[in-house]
């Protein structure tokens, strides 16, 4: 096992874009080399060495476990992209944190900011604080968000988590959020997400969820009237086969959103559920 | 013979707010070289030409503050002091543009290019959340000629054109006589969607009362009843179902539809989420009729700032030059969120004024940091700035490309002379970049 340490040393004045502290970029490298490597301080290029104490040195890329310490709070964009390896940040950490990525796994013991985990690929995010807007979402304009993986966050995430998710089973691909509590508009244009709330959700979650599965243990502020009430149910089986046990009220929808996966049948008005989009809320 | 002491310029752009009305007609005073009439314009758009004659708020000499009062400089000492502050800034903040022309904004892209500086318009407090619902899901939208000759249906939804566009009703959307609307008023319906009884609500056919804020749910709620499902509830949003589906009912019964939505919608509380639900309910009503959307953009030239910086960057706006190329996110990088989180250290403001439109909070930390306006008159943002540079006022005394709401381009018109030293935007912006990029030894 490779271990980077990493010890904020001085104090940034803007935020510091970091996409380079990630497993991918230390591999095969001395702490010398990894000094070197660059960082974006406002307007100016600056390296990792001139903010950052270095110790450790980088082997193969899946041994590699970097651990970064100091107030973080306004570093961006560290393990953006990473395929591996593992990252362990002791602090609250700025926005961006592991977006991108494709694999490994982040621990974050703080809070993290807004875009946590964006357009995750596959991996693991771990948050043991609170998350900001948009955790796991799609950037700006693109169609396909979280494709794969699993972002985690004990506290209470902010709006828009989990925009344009997209999940399949054909291909195995299962993304998924556990969160404490969220904020309005959770998985947002879902398209095949699961998404599990341990505690209370804001207005507007599910909305134009193509395909999808959203569990909130605790209450909703305001269900969207395009969501239709199926019934009560036990049991609860997920995308990936994975059971929840407990009382919940089934809703099917969002019947706003014209595709077939929500169609609902004009004579009888029977919904087909088998591929629609669920909202289970605890009973 | 005797000499004319008048000169009437006619076809004006009026610069005031998107609609961009081209008929106006200025009288100019030649000796005094004054705005004395203007017909046709409504009544701000005629205040703007009559605030530009020379008076105790408008500047006409660069000035510097020193000591807590400002002194009359040259422009070389202004310019090269301006050039300064933004050198030794590692992240400048470039905002406005939205009130003067395009090829203004297009120096302004230049200038944040050079500086590796944050580069925002106004669109970030108006119809940025428009912009995005747009990148989401795209816009069925057309110009606004087409709603004058055949649109039968016209919703209003949180925005209050009486006030903000006063001609848009005559001239586009409502008493204009089109092709195949030859009664006016009379061929079409008027719907608005607003929480308050506004005057625009006032001359609708149907004024639909909604709960503040709650404009996601019902639209969420016509989309859900247009695709042919039971709704269980009494009302969505303060709006009795039986309203709802009689509106639904409306909307796929018209020839020819548009929602003209304004701030009601894109600044309460889902912002871009109502656009992009709007976009997605004109989509499906393309099943049934023609329908389409237009944003009410207030500006004159933001429509132009959004095409000028898109153009050249690929980003509408709240983009940043930092690494050199150009990047984009909203919420990161618009000017009021980097401005709450104090991560500028100078800032350059082109034909806006934050200092009345931004929270108390963002104005607090702009002015703790080097400011730089070019700005023509006295706002609470240029008596708090440090370089004021003093321009023409576009579309007035300058020519320039402003683009409509709709997006359609449309030439400015120079009607008379700038008082003083005053250089147009496009000047001042191109010496400044000279005199940046002296300094950097580029």
């Amino acid at each position: 096992m490779a271990e980077i340490k990493l010890k904020l040393k001085k104090e940034y004045e803007f935020p510091l874009e970091a996409d380079t502290i990630t497993p991918d970029a230390f591999a095969g490298k001395s702490a010398a080399d990894i000094k070197k490597l660059t960082v974006y301080h406002g307007n100016e290029e600056k390296t990792i060495g001139d903010f950052f104490d270095v110790t450790g040195e980088g082997g193969e890329l899946n041994e590699i476990k970097i651990i970064v310490d100091g107030n973080l709070s306004n570093v961006k964009r560290i393990g953006e992209k990473m395929s591996g390896g593992e990252i362990i940040i002791n602090d609250n950490v700025g926005m961006h944190v592991g977006n991108n990525m494709s694999g490994g796994k982040i621990l974050v013991n703080g809070s993290a900011d807004d875009w946590a985990g964006a357009m995750l690929k596959g991996g693991e995010l771990e948050i043991t604080g609170d998350a900001g807007h948009y955790v796991g979402a799609a950037y700006r304009g693109n169609w396909k968000g979280m494709q794969n993986g699993l972002i985690k966050v004990k506290g209470k995430i902010g709006d828009e988590a989990l925009t344009w998710v997209n999940g399949s089973k054909p291909a195995k691909r299962f993304p998924t959020l556990i969160c404490g509590a969220a904020g309005s508009f959770l998985g947002i244009h879902s398209h095949g997400g699961t998404i599990i709330v341990e505690g209370d959700c804001d207005r507007c979650i599910g909305a134009d969820q193509v395909r999808g599965t959203i569990v909130v243990k605790g209450k909703v502020a305001r269900i969207l009237p395009s969501y239709k009430k199926l019934g009560e149910v036990e049991e609860i089986e997920l995308m990936n086969g994975d059971i929840i046990k407990g009382k919940f009220t089934e809703y099917s929808g969002d019947h706003s959103v014209e595709k077939n996966h929500s169609k609902i049948d004009k004579k009888t008005g029977e919904i087909s559920n088998s591929s629609n989009g669920r909202l289970f809320v605890a009973a | 013979m005797v000499a004319k002491k008048i000169r009437t310029v006619t076809d004006v752009i009026c610069p005031f707010c998107g609609t961009l009305c081209d008929d106006l007609e200025v009288d100019i005073d030649i000796k005094e070289e004054k705005v004395i009439e203007v017909r046709n314009g409504c009544q701000i758009g005629t205040k703007k030409y009559f605030a530009s004659n020379p008076s105790d708020h408008r500047y006409d000499k660069p000035l510097i503050k020193e000591k807590g009062s400002f002194k009359e400089v040259s422009w070389d000492e202004a310019i090269d002091k301006a050039a300064n502050i933004l050198i030794k800034a590692k992240r400048p903040l470039l905002y406005g543009f939205s009130s003067t022309e395009c090829e203004a904004q297009g120096k302004g892209v230049e200038l944040a290019e050079i500086l590796g500086s944050i580069l925002d318009n106004t669109a970030s407090v108006c119809h940025g959340p428009s912009l995005l619902a747009i990148q989401d899901v795209g816009a069925p939208t057309s110009t606004l000629g087409e709603y004058k000759n055949r649109a039968d249906l016209i919703i209003f939804w949180g925005s209050n054109p009486v006030h903000a566009h006063p001609r848009h009703l005559s001239r586009y959307s409502d008493f204009i006589r089109g092709y195949f609307r030859k009664d006016g008023r009379n061929d079409r319906f008027i719907v608005v969607v607003d929480p308050r009884n506004t005057h625009t609500a006032q001359i609708a056919d149907i004024h639909v009362q909604i709960n503040p804020s709650e404009d996601y749910e019902l639209i969420n709620a016509i989309r859900a009843i247009l695709r042919g499902v039971e709704i269980d509830a009494d009302e969505i949003s303060g709006v009795p179902i039986e309203k709802v589906k009689e509106l639904v009912e409306t909307m796929k019964s018209c020839n020819f539809g548009v929602i003209f939505f304004g701030m009601g919608l894109t600044q309460t509380l889902s912002h871009h989420r109502n656009i992009d639900a709007a976009i997605c309910l004109v989509r499906e009503l393309n099943d049934h009729t023609k329908f389409l959307l237009t944003p009410m953009r207030g500006h004159y030239n933001v429509a132009g700032a959004n095409q000028v910086f898109s153009w050249q960057t690929g980003y509408s706006y709240s983009i940043d030059f930092s690494r050199g190329y150009p990047r984009y996110n909203p919420g990161e990088f618009s000017s009021v969120d980097v401005l709450m989180r104090d991560e500028i250290d100078a800032s350059l403001i082109v034909a806006s004024d934050p200092a009345s439109n931004f929270p108390a909070a963002s104005v607090k930390n702009m002015f703790k940091y080097p400011l730089i306006v070019i700005e023509p008159h006295h706002t609470p943002t240029s008596v708090n700035a440090d370089i004021i540079l003093p321009p023409a006022i576009a579309g007035i005394e300058c020519e320039g490309t402003a683009y409509r709401m709709d997006s359609v381009p449309l030439r400015l018109r120079k009607v008379k002379e700038a008082p003083g030293e005053c250089l147009t935007d496009k000047e001042i912006l191109e010496k400044l970049i000279e005199a940046v990029k002296k300094k950097k030894g580029e």
